[in-house]
């Protein structure tokens, strides 16, 4: 009993006739699987009764290239057939009509109600519970007429489809409005969901954010590797040869389909030159790495293991803090970089500079007296 | 066996042309209900012009008739013989106060919806 209710509140509480999207490769690649609560969708039975089901996933079905796993129909029960265990409600929503398979409600619950001991106390809390009950099983008895809204899984059996309900519950809609903004609702969501062809994360317009996201794992990744193996300097082919780097940036790859894959093994290393290249980007643009003008323009340093530059910085801000002008504040962010940037690296970034002094001060090598102020002893 | 799904339909397109046998809801106010012949009728007003919608009630009964109420009729057009095409109820519900013109909207929705579809498929073949 308690399931019923629990499910129905459920099926309120996340709202209607929302879409919910699965992130789509992860379905089948077991590496990422994140933050998706099954896939939902409010499609029509004449649709469901279309889909064709996946090979790889059973459960799985596609709506023009949409996966599903769940379906929320509303309609009218316009055929009732009692088995032992469930009930079977043919579901007509006017577009067409599916079987849904209810289970009935465990009895267990009222059996154990009667064999109570009756206290006082005990009889409020029993009286609430059989209206309950009653509430529960005026909701789940239905009758060729009634209102339904069903979720649940598709499946097929005996090559029909039909909705394994996981909740399912009579609408009160008596001057039919339930139904009447569920067929305005419907045109929108598929003109605008369903029909349009189905972009997963890693593979979006031109895969713009999926790839953000593989670059994203790749360049954390990648700093952290640099970072826990101390490294000094590194090119971008020696980070292509460190296993545990590149099978990450293949995995992410925006995917070809796959009848793609057998022939397009070189366009796939140079996809992954690509998303390592990124990756460098972005440790450049968060100042974990940088450039040297005078060395080689692959070679990359660790702003972090350059002891030069850790040492130039420090003595910069050492010198100046002696000079009356900047003994009381310290001295200013841009003092420091300007200094550092004439002395050692004119191309050197600010970001760069950040970190420098980020790790200067966790060091305690410095502390900075106020914003962007720094004093060294 | 599941039954077809009930396809709506204006009641002014209830006519010869509705393929016999075709499952198809509709409504309209309950104008008169016999019920020695289990026979009701009911009536919508489309662009100044009454129409009738003769409905055959013997699967639904005993049902309470309140005339002049909104009735949203769920069953299979039957052609007989000198008469309009007759739908043999499977489900005859009570919807007064229902927002008519928003189901017409609805089903106005619904189908250029599907004829888009259509369209779209068809497209896609050629």
């Amino acid at each position: 009993m308690r399931g019923g209710r629990s499910c129905r509140e459920r099926a309120e509480a996340s709202g209607g006739w929302s879409a919910r999207k699965p992130p789509s490769r992860l379905i089948f690649r077991n590496t990422v699987i994140c933050n998706w609560r099954g896939f939902e969708c409010s499609l029509s039975p004449r649709n469901i009764k279309e889909m064709r089901e996946s090979k790889q996933v059973p459960g799985i079905f596609f709506y023009n290239g949409h996966p599903v796993r769940q379906v929320d129909v509303v309609g009218i029960v316009v055929q009732t057939k009692e088995r032992d265990a469930f009930f079977n409600y043919g579901v007509d929503d006017s577009t067409g009509v599916i079987n849904c398979v209810c289970w009935k409600n465990p009895m267990a619950l009222e059996t154990s109600l009667s064999g109570r001991p009756s206290t006082p106390s005990s009889l409020t809390v029993l009286e609430q519970m059989k209206k309950l009950q009653e509430m529960v099983s005026q909701k789940t008895k239905l009758e060729i007429g009634d209102v339904v809204r069903v979720r649940g899984q598709i499946r097929t059996y005996r090559q029909q489809r039909e909705i394994q309900a996981l909740c399912f519950y009579k609408v009160d809609d008596p001057v039919c409005d339930v139904q009447i903004s569920r067929m305005l609702e419907l045109p929108c969501l598929y003109r605008e969901v369903y029909d349009k062809p189905f972009q997963g994360p890693e593979e979006g317009q031109s895969g713009l954010e999926g790839q953000n996201f593989s670059i994203n794992m790749l360049y954390k990744k990648v700093k952290g590797f640099l970072l826990e193996n101390k490294i000094q300097t590194f090119y971008q082919q020696e980070l292509e040869t460190i296993d545990s780097l590149v099978s990450l940036a293949a995995l992410h790859l925006p995917s070809p389909s796959c009848q793609e894959v057998k022939s397009k093994n070189d366009s796939s290393s140079k996809r992954i030159h690509s998303v390592f290249k990124e990756a460098i980007r972005m440790l450049q643009e968060k100042g974990v790495v940088f450039q040297k003008p005078g060395s080689s323009k692959d070679l990359y340093h660790v702003t972090d293991h350059d002891k030069e530059l850790l040492k130039v910085t420090l003595d910069v801000i050492k010198e100046d803090c002696r000079k009356p002008r900047h003994a009381e504040k310290g001295c200013h962010f841009l003092h420091v970089l300007s200094c550092v940037q004439q002395s050692y690296n004119p191309s050197l970034a600010e970001v760069v500079m950040h970190r420098v002094l980020e790790l200067l001060e966790s060091n305690s090598d410095v502390v900075s007296t106020m914003e962007g102020y720094y004093v060294a002893f | 066996m599941l039954p077809s799904a009930g396809v709506y339909y204006f009641p002014w397109e209830i006519n010869s042309s509705v393929p016999e046998g075709e499952a198809l809801r509709t409504f309209g106010r309950l104008c008169h209900y016999d019920l020695a012949r289990s026979e009701a009728v009911l009536t919508a007003q489309h662009s100044s012009a009454q129409y009738r919608v003769c409905v055959d009630t013997k699967f639904v009964e005993p049902f309470q008739a309140q005339l002049g109420s909104c009735y949203l009729v769920l069953g299979e057009a039957e052609h007989r013989e000198g008469e309009g095409p007759v739908v043999k109820a499977r489900i005859l519900t009570c919807v007064e106060g229902m927002n008519v013109p928003l189901l017409e909207q609805a089903i106005q929705e619904q189908r250029k919806y599907f004829s888009e579809r259509q369209e779209r498929m068809g497209n896609s073949v050629s």
